[in-house]
């Protein structure tokens, strides 16, 4: 079984946010309001920070991509009481709304923010892929037209992409990718298999010095970051 | 001395006021929970930097008065404390209210309250490893055993009351260290991370339990016309003062071990930053440093008003306890990388008080007190009254007083 892995090569990065709006795009992720970015209540799948270490003149500020860290050893998953969080087999962590009872217990829980909460219903979109209509049969409710107020939501690796790329039989990682990777202007980002020794992942960090985020919490994220 | 029980009358104006007044409550209940319910959480302070706000504050302060109450009541029926019996009913049914209090406000707070049964479908459709599922355990019987409790209690089977008590006491310890692993066991919010946070639980319940039934004593018994010893309340105080001392090794022994090694950011957060004012005044001065003051003051603790206010101190000081944790504990940013942390990400989450949020708990609050105002009318609660007639049989329910 593969087990999805991302690399994201800050030097690469340019901090455009292209991976932000993708991942909006993709997953219908709602744009929140000026008032509910105020309050913290806008939903993020994917995030971005920019962290300053030192002083003018001499300072440096790095952007820090942060999807879901997709962790080994998920600290949400431990904490969710309904099984309404899980880790999938190949490793990706998934929300299920249809059994989430919205405790927020895992957005306590998670070192890395990664989880959003739906303050309201959500205005129902239509999904924007019209030539790519959802395969409901096989995905229940993703990739989410319409989602429900009063569940906790999260990054899921673009899962419904790599089950499709999988069925048709296509290559994961070169020619399927989660929308943020294919949105990436200066392929900073690599997505595929931690245990497939000939994928670019691997290949890629072994080649580079990488760091994780938080490592001390011995979260294990699966999204490694080749620093600059 | 055999200790007689009775109703109160409930035929006076005030009561029937005060019982329409609370019933008011629960309209209000209804409303500014069908409001929270459709128009989503938006209407409430929390957000997802702080997701968890005034209802997880108020239901964690409830289960602790709940466990508190009930480990008091043990004084007159398992240590069998000759004194207390006049408190002991009374403590037994504010234990089951409280708590029945408490699990309202845990509902109430789940974004789909409706899918609430998912947590009771143990190993099947439920995560055992989850704290919340294993609380829901101890909280499904710890609700039974109270309730057998009471109703031996009624019946006058001392000896059996005598034995399900004991059990109740170690369950409602298990209860409420339970309540205080939810916190104390998430490693990445440095204010919840903490072994000790458990027994910091059970010291506070035990305060707030002790400090609630002394004031609830005192109101009940003057508003009821009841005499009581004033030697009740001081023993119940010199009680509240040593748990207090207890409580008070318990918060410095924690917030020492989270000062003392440099990654103490979060924790100088709770001590300066937005919500210093819960910690330092309601916390350590309302739950700590006055009732300590008055309850060992030579001429305030030999006087009902010194113990009463202290009592009162110690029932606010130590709801701004839990919210000293639940709040602070979320709303101190995450270091999800070395350096500081530019924009929204880096900063502190704010808490806004928000009407429907306030009301909501409020009437929650005021429901409880309905439910204890109607049982003194139809259960036998409270000690007879002086040269009062105790009704026929001593498990009557729904005798009409004398």
């Amino acid at each position: 079984m593969s087990r999805w892995g991302m690399v994201i090569d800050l030097d690469k990065c340019v901090g455009c946010q292209a991976c932000v709006v993708a991942c909006k795009e993709e997953n219908n992720v709602p744009h929140g309001s000026p008032e509910e970015q105020k309050s913290r209540r806008e939903i993020y799948w994917h995030k971005m920070i920019a962290v300053t270490n030192g002083k003018y003149p001499n300072v440096r500020t790095e952007i820090i991509p942060m999807p879901c860290m997709q962790c080994d050893h998920p600290p949400c998953v431990t904490v969710c009481p309904a099984k309404a969080t899980f880790k999938r087999e190949d490793g990706i962590i998934v929300q299920y709304f249809r059994r989430c009872i919205g405790c927020k217990y895992c957005m306590v829980a998670c070192p890395y923010g990664a989880r959003s909460f739906n303050f309201k219903a959500q205005e129902a979109k239509a999904y924007h892929h019209q030539d790519e209509p959802p395969d409901r049969k096989s995905w229940a409710p993703w990739p989410f037209p319409v989602r429900t107020q009063g569940v906790v939501e999260k990054c899921t690796f673009c899962f419904h992409r790599i089950d499709r790329g999988l069925k048709e039989g296509r290559k994961i990682g070169t020619e399927v990718v989660p929308a943020c990777v294919e949105a990436c202007p200066s392929q900073a980002r690599v997505f595929g298999d931690l245990d497939d020794p000939q994928s670019p992942v691997v290949q890629l960090l072994a080649s580079r010095s990488s760091f994780r985020l938080r490592e001390e919490l011995a979260t294990k994220p699966k999204v490694f970051y080749l620093s600059r | 001395m055999v200790q007689n029980y009775s109703t109160i009358e409930g035929t006076s104006k005030g009561y029937k006021i005060l019982v329409v007044l609370l019933g008011v409550m629960v309209a209000v209940f209804i409303m500014s929970f069908l409001v929270a319910y459709l128009q989503g959480q938006q209407v409430w302070g929390v957000s997802n930097i702080i997701p968890w706000g005034q209802l997880i504050t108020f239901y964690i302060y409830f289960i602790g008065l709940s466990a508190g109450a009930i480990i008091i009541s043990s004084l007159s029926y398992v240590f069998k404390r000759e004194i207390y019996e006049p408190i002991g009913r009374m403590a037994v049914f504010m234990g089951i209210l409280l708590m029945v209090g408490a699990m309202l406000f845990v509902m109430v707070d789940l974004g789909r309250p409706e899918k609430a049964w998912r947590l009771f479908m143990y190993f099947y459709l439920n995560n055992m490893t989850s704290l919340f599922a294993i609380n829901s355990i101890f909280y499904t019987g710890y609700i039974t055993l109270m309730l057998v409790y009471l109703w031996l209690i009624f019946e006058g089977k001392k000896r059996l009351a005598s034995i399900v008590g004991t059990v109740d006491v170690f369950w409602a310890v298990a209860v409420h260290m339970g309540t205080g692993a939810i916190f104390g066991l998430i490693g990445n919010r440095e204010i919840y991370f903490s072994p000790i946070k458990p027994f910091e639980f059970l010291t506070a319940a035990l305060t707030s339990g002790t400090s609630l039934i002394i004031l609830t004593a005192v109101v009940t018994f003057k508003l009821t016309r009841r005499a009581f010893q004033d030697e009740l309340i001081f023993s119940l105080g010199r009680l509240l003062a040593s748990i207090i001392v207890i409580l008070l090794v318990m918060v410095f022994t924690d917030k020492l071990t989270h000062l003392y090694f440099p990654n103490r950011e979060a924790t100088v957060y709770l001590f300066t930053g937005d919500y210093w004012w819960i910690f330092w005044i309601f916390q350590i001065g309302m739950g700590i440093a006055l009732p300590l003051i008055l309850l060992t003051h030579p001429r305030t603790k030999k006087t009902l008003r010194g113990v009463v206010c202290a009592a009162a101190s110690v029932v606010i000081g130590v709801f701004g306890e839990r919210a000293a944790l639940v709040i602070p504990g979320t709303a101190h940013p995450q270091p999800f990388f070395p350096g500081r942390v530019e924009g929204p990400w880096g900063e502190p989450g704010i808490f806004p008080i928000t009407p429907w949020e306030t009301l909501l708990s409020l009437s929650i609050v005021f429901i409880v007190v309905l439910l204890f105002v109607l049982g003194l009318r139809y259960l036998e609660i409270l000690p007879a009254r002086a040269g009062e007639t105790p009704s026929a049989s001593p498990g009557t329910v729904g005798g009409a007083g004398p």
